[in-house]
């Protein structure tokens, strides 16, 4: 395939990574393709940040969280699992290509698990080819991210 | 004045007469030809204006959230608004007490702009029967056929008749046909990725972000919509093609087990925008997954709020719903 790095934004829980070597590596070592977005729990992401991810040029999005009953808010894992998965499926209902997002749902014994799960991501996206599905938007302004 | 009127403007008056209620919410005679208007009853004198027929369009539920809760209303409900003040009262924005609802079975809501279309614009008067629409234009009298008219999302409606009622006049309808709103979404699905992209842009890029479809929505009751929030701005708020897929991505998502597929958004739409094809994916999903539908009763919370930890054995690594 061709060296083209895509896009990714990454969701990322703040309290899904147990090895602190995982978290120092997301936190420092990240490649520059990758957009590190943490958030104190999968429970705050709302959809529409998936979108706007999307929308701003992502052409892949992940999200890290961590599995029922490790929920450091109790259930916001639980709620977001919900919300999220049926809003994969519902970009996928309109054209958007599933597999362009991904969730991992991190357990104690995952160390180093992200890393392969992002290098695999990577490697899916490559194979996909670029995301022309949506639109893309204007960098927001008034506190909205900009490129 | 039909007979089925004559026995909602009677048991308006009794309401308010005897104290039973503060304002009633029914239909009044139109300004406009085939446009009867929501009216907001307070005094028993003003019920001579009250008006009901097929070409009724507004989901009146959509005004229960614009009073306290406090507020004793009555109102006219057919089957979806019914299905939607249900809903409501899930989001506890009215009590089931402080209601008084008036039951019609609905045989199906008249698209207007589907008449103009056959008759022209000058219209005289109309007149609604069970099976055709007589409407009389300056140089001729029209008898149109009642069910081609309808709404398309009246023609694949379900639950015709009021589910909860204090009292339902007129006789209850058979229950509609609940394969062929799946199989709109079906047959949508079965489109290739290109054709189900190119089907959503069409229809979203026409739109010109009046809103008209929020406004008329019950469920869209927010105080200060996504889009109308600038610090942080959310989506483009103008008609470029970003900002018109974001408002109609997550407007149908926000309804995600909470839309009763009325088709008010559709109804309000100046630029006859499809969008029923998304809320009710939507709902056919809550169905398939979660075995919910909105509004069927006044207590069970909606999916995305029933969360609970019985998700776990569903719940695995990159796993799929269900």
């Amino acid at each position: 395939m061709t060296d083209h790095k895509p896009k990714i934004a990454f969701f990322q829980c703040h309290w899904c990574l147990y090895a602190p070597e995982d978290q120092e590596w997301v936190d420092r070592r990240l490649p520059d393709n990758i957009r590190l977005i943490k958030v104190p729990c999968t429970g705050r992401i709302d959809p529409l940040f998936v979108l706007n991810a999307v929308q701003g040029g992502a052409e892949g999005v992940v999200i890290s969280g961590c599995l029922p009953e490790k929920c450091h808010y109790k259930e916001g894992n639980l709620a977001a699992r919900r919300q999220l998965q049926e809003f994969s499926s519902f970009m996928d209902y309109i054209g958007y290509d599933e597999a362009r997002l991904r969730f991992v749902w991190l357990d104690l014994q995952d160390r180093g698990r992200i890393q392969r799960e992002l290098a695999d991501f990577e490697n899916q996206l490559q194979q996909l080819g670029s995301a022309e599905a949506l639109a893309a938007r204007q960098p927001l302004e008034e506190g909205g991210a900009h490129e | 004045m039909s007979e089925l009127e004559q026995k909602i403007r009677s048991e308006a008056e009794r309401l308010l007469k005897e104290g039973l209620v503060d304002v009633v919410i029914a239909f009044r005679k139109e300004d406009a030809p085939l446009r009867p208007q929501p009216a907001f009853f307070t005094h028993p004198e003003d019920l001579e204006n009250l008006t009901y027929n097929g070409l009724c369009a507004n989901n009146l539920a959509n005004y229960l959230t614009r009073y306290p809760r406090e507020t004793r209303i009555g109102m006219l409900v057919r089957g979806c608004e019914n299905r939607s003040v249900n809903a409501l009262i899930v989001e506890k924005q009215h009590s089931r007490e402080n209601l008084y609802l008036i039951g019609i079975p609905c045989t199906g809501i008249i698209d207007w702009r589907k008449v103009i279309a056959l008759t022209g614009e000058d219209i005289l008067g109309y007149e609604d029967t069970d099976s055709t629409l007589i409407v009389r234009a300056r140089h001729q009298t029209f008898r149109l056929p009642r069910q081609e008219l309808l709404h398309p999302s009246c023609q694949r409606c379900v639950h015709p008749n009021p589910l909860s009622a204090d009292i339902l006049l007129g006789e209850a309808l058979p229950e509609g046909d609940p394969t062929l709103i799946r199989a709109r979404v079906e047959s949508f699905e079965a489109l290739s990725r290109e054709e189900r992209t190119a089907f959503f842009r069409q229809e979203a890029e026409r739109c010109i972000r009046c809103y008209a479809c929020r406004e008329a929505c019950p469920m869209c009751y927010c105080e200060e919509c996504f889009v109308d929030h600038n610090t942080p701005r959310w989506t483009e708020s103008g008609t470029t093609p970003a900002g018109t897929h974001a408002w109609h991505i997550i407007r149908a998502f926000h309804q995600t087990g909470r839309c009763t597929s009325c088709g008010a958004c559709e109804r309000a739409c100046p630029m006859d925008i499809q969008m029923t094809y998304l809320t009710d994916k939507l709902g056919k999903d809550m169905w398939d997954y979660y075995q919910f539908a909105a509004g069927m009763d006044d207590k069970t919370q909606p999916p995305f709020a029933a969360f609970t930890m019985d998700d776990k054995k569903h719940f695995q690594a990159g796993g799929k719903l269900s």
